[in-house]
């Protein structure tokens, strides 16, 4: 009976630290949700979401005020958006508030941004529909890049032709430079200003037509794709299932970290900053060396 | 070949009706509740020093292996709550079954293998004891609800080794830690992975149990029971915890 | 343990006309050419002790298995206490088996528990109104009765394989079964444990009327406890008689267990 007595004891701490390790984890992160407690909705309507996802983070002023609650296709080309927002904010949102999708990180996370309205609106009601501004997708600013690209090879042809017609052309400037009367000491300087133009020419035509336009062009669309493929990388990241809940929750530890940052202007931690930016500018013309290689090969 | 499947049939008869035993006799008196108690000692808490020790070292060497990562991306600071969600999701539910597998149900499978072998189990029967009540009954209901808990011990001891982890490279202190922890923690992470631990339990107990009661006669019979029971245990784990996963995600 | 021992068993009063096992031609075979048991007649009536000879390997223990059920007959009637075990449910057949002890050939003593907790283990689960202390005594008496009442706090895998028989022994006694099934209980023992076991059953016997079949290679234990003696050979019952009948058998190999 001795024994039995002592491993009821044992058996019963065990049990019990057990049940209140686990019990004090579901309280503690209950605690955590119920802190927004006392909430209302609000709706957005967007053509697209881009990739916005329920659970993703609302912001406002720069703080986190709520989350996406629910997604839905209305019509073939618009989407509602239901926001959960904590209800002591509200007074802030006024009536022209705008609601905008944008990017949260390097991760290429979504948050849904609230920009503040005028002060003199009125304060939004539940259930209000805001308005939306489209949000700012990754190709679009790759095709507006584009645009500027091409630009600058129009700009360039021009440049070119201009260049050639000084050369050959019968225009006044031409004349003048092929003048007889024109004194011999200038010619020979106009000779070496002759060769340096005829490269010139030839360094324009190139850029006009030939491959360096071209491959600026496709480093352009690689960098496009090596961009999305990092971004598809990171979703891939996301989706997996070890680490799906916790980049779930990456916006709040992202809010810690910025924080943390303001109040401790320390060395490292700015370091660890730099090394962010030097990431960004590092890692994506890796990928796209990658990619021209590739594009080569076919 | 035909013989063979007919085999694997027959194997599958007998380990359903096996478990069907199971859910009949759990409910019926009369309960062997002191040999149950005695089951959860040996299995929790004996246990819990070997958990507890491989739940530290994962939750260390998780810290040190995903540090190097998450500081290429300058997200050291995401580092406890990574750690914490690795451990709770998957790493010690899954490393503290398959510890379990490789101590309970070969322990089961050998004991109750040998107890084969040597007629206890036929001793019992003629005795007119249920030996299928006082042997797997107890065993399988012990397991079942034991395993959460040693995996409760492993998830915070591996949060611990973790905290320890961060600590060899940067000055985290304790609150700070278990506040990011927390913090990342989800309701989400916690509920589906200690659902799936029972199920882990359940099945270490059942396949122990089999395999020992099914064991022939001779003693060789009792390695291989023992054996059996660990490889056929340890697969079955990483199944349920694959369709766990699969179920946790196509709801949530 | 027994005050006068005997060299000839005295004739005891057997109730010859209520027999309590009867077995008709029970067959059982393992796969398809080892065929144990080939039609085996068998019936024991209610006070004797029936003494079961045969060569290893005969299927001597597979015959007192079917009878409470271990073993499951291919085909064959076996009614004990006038009722066909075949037809039992679980409940029913327990209900049989609380009345029926049965010594295992290798003790079959449950490794993980004291001898003390060896014994209780059936009487707590059977007489649930006992008190610890009715059960402290019975555990006691049923060891005096062995002569092992100092092994009472020892764990099986401490005792020899002779004070081990001894205890599975006392655990069948401990229930005062109506029937007693010995699958030999003095192989292993020195030849004055093995007189002192032989005078214990037979000391049972007249005390508590029980009806004992007696499987044994050890012809002074046949001699002793023996009412009757049968002989299995190739699966049936090859001879019968008390034990001077089968001493001067005809049969030569019915002779040879003798010498
Ligand atoms: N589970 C089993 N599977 C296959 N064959 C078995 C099994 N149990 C017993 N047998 C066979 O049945 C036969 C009889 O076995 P049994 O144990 O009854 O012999 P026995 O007469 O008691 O011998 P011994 O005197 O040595 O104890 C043996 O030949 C054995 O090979
Ligand atoms: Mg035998």
């Amino acid at each position: 009976m001795k024994k039995e007595s002592g491993f009821t004891w044992k058996l019963g701490m065990f049990v019990i630290i057990g049940l209140i390790l686990f019990i004090g984890t579901i309280y503690f992160v209950g605690k955590q949700k119920n802190l927004f407690g006392n909430t209302f909705h609000l709706k957005a309507q967007f053509k697209t979401v881009s990739g916005l996802k329920e659970g993703n983070h609302v912001r406002f002023s720069g703080i986190n005020i709520g989350t996406v609650n629910g997604i839905e296709l209305i019509t073939d080309t618009s989407v509602l958006v239901d926001l959960i927002i904590k209800k002591n904010v509200q007074k802030f949102i006024k009536t022209d508030a705008v609601a905008r999708i944008g990017y949260d990180g390097l991760m290429g996370d979504k948050v849904l941004t609230i920009t503040p309205g005028t002060g003199n609106a009125k304060t939004v009601g539940d259930n209000a529909l805001i308005t939306s501004k489209s949000a700012v997708e990754m190709a679009d600013i790759m095709n507006s890049l584009k645009t500027s690209v091409d630009n600058a090879g129009i700009i360039t042809g021009q440049l070119a032709e201009v260049s050639f017609k000084i050369n050959n052309g019968n225009g006044a400037l031409s004349k003048l430079i092929s003048d007889d009367g024109f004194s011999n000491s200038i010619k020979g300087t106009l000779i070496n200003l002759q060769a340096s133009t005829d490269q010139f020419a030839k360094f324009t035509t190139n850029l006009n037509n030939g491959a360096l336009s071209s491959k600026l062009d496709s480093t352009m669309s690689n960098l496009q794709s090596g961009t999305k493929g990092l971004s598809d990388n990171m979703d891939a990241v996301k989706n997996s299932f070890l680490l799906r809940g916790y980049f779930k929750k990456q916006k709040k530890a992202e809010a810690k970290k910025k924080a943390d940052l303001k109040k401790a202007a320390d060395l490292k931690k700015r370091n660890t900053l730099k090394d962010r930016i030097n990431l960004k500018t590092k890692d994506i013309p890796n990928h796209s060396n990658l990619n021209a290689k590739d594009s080569i090969k076919q | 070949m035909l013989i063979s499947l007919k085999n694997i049939f027959v194997n599958a008869g007998h380990v359903t009706l096996f478990t069907g035993r199971f859910f009949k006799e759990v409910l019926r008196p009369p309960f062997e509740i002191k040999e149950f108690l005695r089951q959860c000692y040996i299995i929790g808490y004996k246990s819990l020093p070997l958990v507890a020790i491989t739940g530290f070292i994962m939750g260390l060497v998780l810290t040190l292996q995903s540090r190097p990562t998450l500081a290429e991306f300058g997200a050291e600071s995401w580092l406890p709550g990574m750690v914490a969600l690795s451990l709770i999701r998957e790493i010690a539910p899954v490393i503290t079954a398959l510890i379990c597998a490789g101590k309970i149900a070969s322990g089961i499978g050998a004991e109750l293998g040998s107890m084969k072998v040597t007629e206890q189990i036929d001793a019992m029967e003629v005795s007119a004891i249920n030996p299928y009540k006082y042997l797997v009954v107890t065993r399988v209901l012990a397991t079942t609800l034991m395993i959460p808990v040693l995996v409760v011990f492993a998830d915070a001891i591996g949060i611990y080794g973790g905290y320890v982890g961060v600590n060899i490279h940067s000055d985290l202190n304790m609150f700070r830690y278990f506040q990011q922890v927390l913090d990342s923690l989800d309701f989400l992470d916690i509920i589906p992975a200690t659902i799936k631990t029972f199920f882990f339990g359940f099945f270490i107990g059942l396949i122990g149990c089999y395999k020992g009661f099914t064991a022939a006669n001779g003693t060789e019979s009792v390695g291989k029971a023992a054996n059996e029971a660990v490889v056929a245990a340890s697969l079955t784990i990483f199944i349920i915890d694959m369709l766990a996963v699969q179920i946790t995600d196509l709801f949530f | 343990m027994i005050n006068e021992a005997t060299n000839i068993k005295e004739p005891i009063a057997v109730d010859t006309t209520v027999p309590v096992i009867t077995i008709k031609g029970l067959y059982k075979s393992f796969g398809k050419d080892n065929a144990v048991l080939n039609g085996v007649d068998l019936t024991v009536r209610k006070g004797e002790n029936l003494v079961v000879l045969g060569k290893s390997g005969s299927g001597k223990s597979i015959l007192i298995k079917c009878l409470v059920g271990l073993v499951t007959a291919d085909t064959g009637e076996i009614k004990v206490f006038g009722t066909d075990i075949n037809t039992l449910d679980n409940n029913e057949l327990n209900a049989i088996r609380v009345r029926i002890g049965f010594l295992f050939q290798n003790s079959a003593l449950y490794d993980s528990m004291t001898v003390r907790e060896n014994l209780a283990f059936p009487l707590k689960r059977h007489s649930k109104k006992l008190s610890a202390e009715e059960v402290e005594a019975a555990v006691i008496e049923a060891l005096d009765n062995v002569g092992l009442p100092d092994a009472v706090d020892k764990m099986p895998a401490e005792l020899s394989g002779g004070m081990r028989k001894r205890i599975g022994l006392a655990r069948t006694l401990i229930l005062k079964p109506e029937i007693i099934l010995y699958d030999e209980p003095t192989t292993g023992l020195d030849t004055i444990t093995s007189r002192e076991i032989s005078e214990l059953i037979l000391a049972i016997q007249k005390k508590n009327k029980t009806t004992s079949i007696i499987i044994t290679h050890d012809m002074a234990c046949a001699k002793l406890t023996g009412d009757r003696l049968v002989i299995l050979k190739d699966g049936v019952i090859d001879a019968e008689g008390n034990y001077e009948a089968l001493e001067k058998s005809d049969d030569e190999w019915v002779r040879s267990f003798f010498i």
